[in-house]
């Protein structure tokens, strides 16, 4: 049994060498400018974020779960929100989600999935919420995708119902939540063009938190 | 729309100036005294919420970057790999799963030289394995059961917000009941840590949370049955970010807390 849990990552730390000598090579003091501080911003999603946007280490603060869920009552990823907000003041909040998503898939099947069913409830949740929108759409993919960028949203809504987030935002006019979808076909990113300042003002109606700010 | 009561929060008293500018004493500090002088994680942060700088240039900036760099990375790696996009959209077969920390210092699949597709990822803060926590819960469930991963690892790494937010005694909100865990091994490894530096017991408590989610990891059935089925590999690392250098754990037990584990977690 021993021998089944004994690490041997060799190949990875073989290229894990490589990349720090590339980083070196290319800018001798990255690692120490990294050591010194990150001013990151935030990004949820299942491809890796400082790659597929062309940023460097430092620069991204990451949680990443199935299907880009921010259930309201997840300590986890309202812990990352809290810190990210409050103590790391990122200036951007992206949901990335992405087409032909497996786990999105899942969830709309009929089968008991077991300790995944509560995870994956929530995004029946938002099909629900479109679900005249939705049954509209008669090809299955088409459907899907679109389900895929309304959970998106969704996540975005859920983001700015936060404290953090709105007190911040009143104090500093940052964080802006952006919703993006990655398309695995092509590698491009699609900014799904959330418009943070209406969407505040609409979820302040009920879920307001900050109390020194203004609702319409 | 609900008539609340005045504010009673700090920070919205009117004789403060409502910056965000990180206090000196931040609770998540990693610079001195927890680690080396140069470590300045308040830096950049206080810079950036100059008010002054707060409105201008907010949309020029990274996130402006990282959507016109996308546009690069996508036509450079299809034409370097031009295999890998149709491949990736036909589905996901990562061998590794990746438990981390959301630290913006450890992106996890360019310190491996890895490629999308390689790494199945959940990162949270201080990559701390909460039991009961459904969303990594979800993860590994999903990594194990139906991706097949093959190795699962626990990564720390040097200079942590959370493991120093879990050595000072602040009270922190939301993040309290998060960081649990890392006190209850602060606790339980009082004495060790007391006859440390400041700098030397924030690294150990880093590998102890190391040590703790491996343990957190290895109590769930399904990757107990995946050890014994199919030979599922777990591992504990640490990440040096000053470095960029990973450092394994090790992490072998004896085949009596083996068989204890089993006896105790595996279910049928």
């Amino acid at each position: 049994m021993n021998r089944l849990i004994r690490p041997s990552l060799d190949a990875i730390f073989k290229k894990n060498k490589e990349w720090v000598a590339t980083k070196t090579n290319a800018d001798p003091a990255f690692f120490d400018k990294l050591s010194a501080g990150q001013s990151p911003d935030y990004l949820d999603s299942r491809v890796p974020a400082n790659e597929i946007m062309g940023l460097e280490a430092g620069e991204v603060f990451v949680h990443r779960n199935i299907a880009n869920l921010v259930p309201n009552v997840d300590l986890n990823v309202m812990s990352v929100i809290n810190y990210a907000v409050r103590h790391l003041h990122v200036k951007h909040i992206i949901v990335c989600g992405h087409y032909n998503c497996g786990g999105v898939k899942a969830a709309l099947t009929s089968a008991d999935l077991g300790l995944l069913n509560p995870w994956l409830r929530n995004i029946r949740d938002v099909y629900r919420l479109h679900e005249q929108e939705l049954d509209a759409i008669k090809e299955d993919d088409k459907r899907y995708n679109r389900l895929i960028e309304l959970n998106v949203i969704e996540s975005c809504r859920n983001i700015i119902k936060t404290a953090a987030v709105q007190q911040s935002y009143e104090n500093n006019q940052y964080p802006i939540v952006h919703g993006l979808v990655f398309d695995l076909r092509d590698g491009l990113l699609r900014d799904l063009e959330v418009d943070f300042e209406s969407m505040l003002q609409d979820v302040k109606k009920i879920y307001c938190l900050s109390p020194g700010s203004k609702t319409e | 729309m609900f008539p609340l009561p005045p504010p009673v929060l700090a920070h919205n008293a009117a004789s403060r100036p409502l910056t965000l500018s990180l206090p000196r004493a931040s609770p998540f500090a990693t610079s001195a005294p927890l680690s080396c002088k140069n470590h300045k994680l308040s830096g950049a942060a206080v810079d950036a919420s100059d008010p002054e700088t707060n409105r201008a240039g907010l949309r020029a900036d990274k996130y402006t970057d990282g959507l016109r760099l996308n546009k690069d990375w996508a036509a450079n790696t299809a034409r370097d790999h031009p295999e890998l996009f149709p491949t990736l959209a036909t589905g996901q077969k990562p061998q590794i799963l990746w438990l981390g920390c959301s630290d913006s210092r450890c992106p996890e699949t360019s310190m491996l030289g890895l490629q999308p597709g390689d790494v199945f990822v959940h990162r949270n803060i201080a990559n701390i394995m909460h039991p009961g926590d459904l969303s990594s819960g979800a993860v590994i469930e999903y990594a194990v059961k139906y991706l097949g991963v093959k190795h699962i690892v626990v990564c720390g790494h040097t200079s942590c917000g959370g493991v120093a937010a879990a050595m000072g005694n602040k009270e922190l909100g939301i993040l309290d009941p998060w960081l649990l865990p890392l006190r209850q091994v602060r606790e339980r490894n009082l004495s060790l840590l007391q006859s440390l530096s400041d700098e030397e017991a924030a690294l150990k408590l880093v590998e102890l949370n190391v040590r703790e989610g491996l343990s957190v990891v290895t109590q769930k059935s399904a990757v107990l049955n995946a050890i014994q089925e199919r030979g599922l590999q777990v591992h504990g690392l640490i990440y040096d970010v000053a470095s960029g250098v990973l450092r394994e754990l090790d992490i072998q037990e004896t085949e009596d807390s083996l068989k204890h584990r089993l006896l105790a977690f595996k279910t049928e």
